[in-house]
C-alpha cells in the first residue's frame, strides 16, 4: 500500500471488486492520480479450500459465502432479520468475483425497456446497443468461454469455446429437446483455453470458495493487474466510513479507518463508489451533514430503496445413470430463456431464466444432505442410497426478475456495527407476489423438463434463503433527479463529482446474473468521464 | 470391522485409552459398515481420531461425552443391536450425534480407498483436477433452427 497522505488524490474509487477494478483500469487511460481503497486484502488461491483434502469442510466458516459466518476483519455485519433473503458477498480485492459462480450472461435488450415495453417499472437511460462495445471489451478483459449464435441475444462472439457441457448437461438438455425449449451454453467467466498467461479450466468442482486454479476470472487476477501496472494505486484494508462534503456541494474525500484501525482522512477530487448495491447505500446514508441531513446524494430519497435481489426457486432431478454432477464448473452449464420474456397468461409479468448447473456437491456434502433429508440413512443402507446419490443428480436455478419496490431497503442498523464501530447495513425485504408466482411457475416448468430428462425424483422450492448474491437497485439511474439517484452515466444528481459503479445503479434487476452488466456499464461510464474530462461537473 | 484395527497407534500419546478406541471404532462401523460385496471398507477400519486431530481438534473435546452414552460392551454387540442403541442416541442427542456423523463422514470420504472406490478423484482437486466429457453440441440442432426469438 501507498503511503497516504493528505494530498487530494484526482479519482478515489471505494471497493475494489466487479466494477471498482474495471473502473479503475479504464480511468488509468488518463494517468491522472487514482487511488482505490478496499476494505479487505488480497487473498492467496493457496489458500482457498480446493488445494486440501477437506475442502468440503472448509467451504464453511471462514471460507463461507455468508459474511456473517465467515466474520473476517473485512467484513461488516448484515442484519437480514427482515428478509427472506440472506446477503452473500465476498470483502477483499476481486470483491463478490473471488466467490461468484462465473455465470455471465447479458442482460438482454429488453430488460432497459421494461416499461416501454410491458409497463412496469422504468426504462433504462441507457440502452443494450449503447453497452454492447462495453460488454465485449469486458469479456475480453475477464476471459469468458461461451459459444455464438444463441437466437435470445443479439448477436455476440465470446472471446473462448464453451466449458464442457459434460453428461449432466447432455442429460438434461435431452429434456430440453424433448419440451422444444430453448437452451444454450452459458457466457462462463472461466476460461476453456490458456487465455492471457492463465491456465484453463481443471472442473475442480468448488468454484464458490474460490479458483485455486486461477480459471475463474476474478477481477484480482483480471483487471487488476493490467490497472496496477498502469499507475493505479491499490490501498488495501482500508475501510471508508463517510465521504466528506465542502461548501460548494462537491464531494472533498473520505475518512477511512486504515489496517492498524487508526482513523484517516484522504481528500479527492472525483469519488467513485464501487461497493456494490449494500455497500454503497450504506456509506451514502453514513455520509450526513447540514447539506446532506439523509445520506450523501439523498435528496431524491430514494438510496438504499428499490433494492432488488433475484429470487431464486430450485429443483434438484436424481437420475439412474451416472452424471458428473460434483465436478467443476458447477454454475455454468447452460441457460434457457424460454421463460424470460413477458407472457401475462403465466400470471406475472416478466419472467427468468433457467441456470442448469451441476448440482451435486462432493461425496461429504452429499452424504451430510442424505442424512438431513433421510434419503441416505447410516448404518447398512448407507452405501447403496449413497451411490445412487452421489454423480447422479442435476439442478436448475430459477433465477426470478425482481421488480423495484420502494419498501424494499438498505438502512443504517441503529445498534449492529463492524468492528470499526460503523454502523452495519438492515435489510427489509419482502417477497412480491409477482416474484412468488413466477418462483412456483418456474419450479413447475423445471419440474417438467427434469421428468422429461428422465430424473426420477425431483424436489424443488424456493426462494433460496441464503442466496443474496445479486444486490441491486438502491442507487439507481435515471434522468429525473426526482426518481433517481445518479444519472445516465452514474454520476451523482446532487453531488457532481461523485459517480457510482456498482449494481445499485441498476434500475430493474432483469433475470440475469448481473456481474456482466456490472461490469460494462462501469466501463462505460469510465469511458464517459474519460470524453467529458473537461467539463465532467459541468 | 477388523479386529486389529487401529494397532499400529501408539496409544500413550493417543487422547483415548484403548478402550475407548476401540468403542469409537465400533460406533463408526455402526454408521459406516463395511458394504457386503466388501468393495467398501468400514469407517472402524480407519484413523477416526486422527483424522479428528487434524481437521477438526475442537471435536476431541465432545468425544468423551458421546463414548460415555455407550456401554464399555457396544463393541462385542451384533451389528443390529449397535444400530439400534446408536439410533437412541441419535434420537436423545441430535446435535451431538449430527456432529459424530459429520466427523465420521468427513473422515470416510475423504480415504483414498474409498474415493476410489466412489470415483471421487483422490486428495484435494487442486492440481488435480477432473474430466468432463465436452458433451455434444448438435444436441443444439433444434434450438438453433428456431427464429430469432429476442424482443427488441
Ligand atoms: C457466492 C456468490 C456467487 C455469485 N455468483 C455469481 C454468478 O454466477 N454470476 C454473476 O453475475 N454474479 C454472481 N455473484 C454476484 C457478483 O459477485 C456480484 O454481482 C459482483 O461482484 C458485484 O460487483 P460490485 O462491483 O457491485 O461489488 P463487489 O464485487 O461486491 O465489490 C465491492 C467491494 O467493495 C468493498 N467495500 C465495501 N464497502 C467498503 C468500504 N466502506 N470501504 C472500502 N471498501 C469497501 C468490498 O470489500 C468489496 O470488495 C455471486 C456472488 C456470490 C457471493
Amino acid at each position: 500500500m501507498a503511503l497516504a497522505s493528505n494530498a487530494p488524490v484526482d479519482v478515489l474509487i471505494i471497493g475494489a471488486g466487479a466494477s471498482g477494478a474495471a473502473v479503475a483500469y479504464s480511468l488509468a487511460d488518463t494517468r491522472m492520480r487514482i487511488v482505490c481503497m478496499e476494505q479487505g486484502d488480497w487473498t492467496r488461491p493457496s489458500e482457498y479450500p480446493s488445494n486440501y483434502p477437506d475442502w468440503e469442510q472448509q467451504q464453511g466458516g471462514e471460507h463461507s459465502i455468508d459474511p456473517n459466518v465467515r466474520g473476517r476483519p473485512a467484513d461488516y455485519p448484515i442484519n437480514n432479520d427482515a428478509s427472506p433473503i440472506s446477503v452473500v458477498n465476498y470483502n477483499g480485492v476481486g470483491g463478490g468475483t473471488i466467490l461468484y459462480a462465473a455465470h455471465f450472461p447479458r442482460l438482454h435488450p429488453s430488460d432497459f425497456r421494461v416499461k416501454s415495453l410491458d409497463g412496469v417499472a422504468d426504462d433504462w437511460p441507457v440502452s443494450y446497443e449503447l453497452l454492447e462495445p462495453f460488454f465485449a471489451a469486458n469479456d475480453r478483459m475477464m476471459g469468458v468461454s461461451g459459444l455464438a449464435g444463441d437466437p435470445t441475444y443479439p448477436a455476440k462472439q465470446p472471446p473462448l469455446p464453451p466449458l464442457p457441457l459434460g453428461r449432466t448437461g447432455e442429460t438434461v438438455a435431452r429434456g430440453f429437446n424433448k419440451l422444444g425449449w430453448h437452451w444454450w451454453p452459458s457466457d462462463s467467466a472461466i476460461i476453456s483455453r490458456p487465455y492471457e498467461g492463465r491456465d484453463q479450466c481443471k472442473n475442480l468442482g468448488p468454484c464458490t470458495s474460490g479458483c485455486a486454479q486461477g480459471a475463474k476470472s476474478s477481477t484480482d487476477i483480471t483487471y487488476w493487474p493490467a490497472a496496477l501496472r498502469a499507475g493505479v494505486e491499490l490501498w488495501t484494508n482500508c475501510r471508508v466510513r463517510e465521504i466528506t462534503v465542502s461548501d460548494d456541494g462537491m464531494a472533498s474525500g473520505v475518512y477511512y479507518y486504515d489496517a492498524d484501525g487508526n482513523e484517516q482522512f484522504q481528500g479527492a477530487e472525483v469519488v467513485v463508489m464501487a461497493c456494490n448495491g449494500v455497500g454503497t447505500p450504506r456509506i451514502l446514508l453514513n455520509s450526513t451533514s447540514s447539506q446532506f441531513p439523509d445520506g450523501l446524494a439523498n435528496r431524491s430519497g430514494l438510496v438504499g430503496r428499490n433494492l432488488m435481489f433475484h429470487p431464486i426457486g430450485f429443483v434438484q432431478g436424481l437420475f439412474e445413470e451416472r452424471l458428473d454432477s460434483h465436478m467443476g464448473p458447477q454454475g455454468c452449464n447452460f441457460l434457457s430463456n424460454e421463460f424470460y420474456e413477458t407472457d401475462l397468461s403465466r400470471g406475472f409479468v416478466r419472467g427468468y431464466m433457467m441456470q442448469v448447473t451441476r448440482g451435486g456437491g462432493g461425496p461429504f456434502a452429499t452424504a451430510m444432505q442424505g442424512a438431513a433429508t433421510g434419503a441416505i440413512p447410516w448404518g447398512p443402507g448407507h452405501h447403496d442410497a449413497f451411490q445412487a446419490r452421489f454423480d447422479h443428480t442435476a439442478s436448475i436455478g430459477i433465477l426470478c426478475e425482481d421488480l423495484p419496490e420502494q419498501h424494499n431497503t438498505v438502512t443504517l442498523d441503529p445498534e449492529l456495527v463492524d468492528s470499526d464501530g460503523i454502523a452495519a447495513p438492515k435489510i427489509n425485504y419482502t417477497l412480491s407476489d409477482n416474484s412468488r408466482r413466477m418462483i412456483d411457475h418456474g419450479v413447475a416448468r423445471a419440474t417438467e423438463v427434469m421428468e422429461a430428462a428422465g430424473a426420477i425424483e425431483i424436489t424443488g422450492g424456493g426462494p433460496a434463503r441464503l442466496a443474496g448474491w445479486h444486490l441491486l437497485g438502491t442507487a439507481r439511474m435515471g434522468n429525473d433527479p426526482a426518481t433517481s439517484v445518479v444519472n445516465g452515466w452514474g454520476r451523482s444528481h446532487d453531488v457532481k463529482n461523485l459517480f457510482i459503479v456498482d449494481g445499485s445503479i441498476f434500475v430493474t434487476s432483469g433475470g440475469v446474473n448481473p456481474t456482466s452488466t456490472i461490469q460494462a456499464l462501469a466501463l462505460y461510464i469510465a469511458d464517459t468521464m474519460k470524453k467529458n474530462l473537461a467539463n465532467l461537473f459541468d | 470391522m477388523n479386529d486389529n484395527m487401529n494397532d499400529n497407534v501408539i496409544v500413550s500419546d493417543h487422547p483415548l485409552d484403548p478402550a475407548r478406541l476401540r468403542l469409537l471404532a465400533s460406533l463408526a462401523d455402526t454408521i459406516v459398515p463395511a458394504s457386503a460385496d466388501g468393495r467398501m471398507p468400514t469407517a472402524g477400519d480407519m484413523d477416526l481420531v486422527g483424522h479428528i486431530q487434524q481437521f477438526s481438534p475442537e471435536f476431541l473435546t465432545e468425544l468423551p461425552q458421546i463414548l460415555d452414552c455407550f456401554d464399555t460392551d457396544f463393541p462385542e454387540q451384533d451389528l443390529d443391536d449397535r444400530c439400534e442403541r446408536v439410533k437412541v442416541f441419535s434420537e436423545a442427542e441430535p446435535a451431538l450425534f449430527r456432529r459424530l456423523l459429520s466427523r465420521v463422514y468427513a473422515c470416510y470420504y475423504q480415504d483414498d480407498q474409498v474415493r476410489t472406490a466412489i470415483g471421487a478423484g483422490v486428495g484435494a482437486p487442486f492440481p488435480r483436477g477432473n474430466e468432463v466429457a465436452p458433451g455434444d453440441l448438435s444436441l443444439l440442432d433444434p434450438v438453433m433452427n428456431n427464429p430469432i426469438t429476442w424482443r427488441r
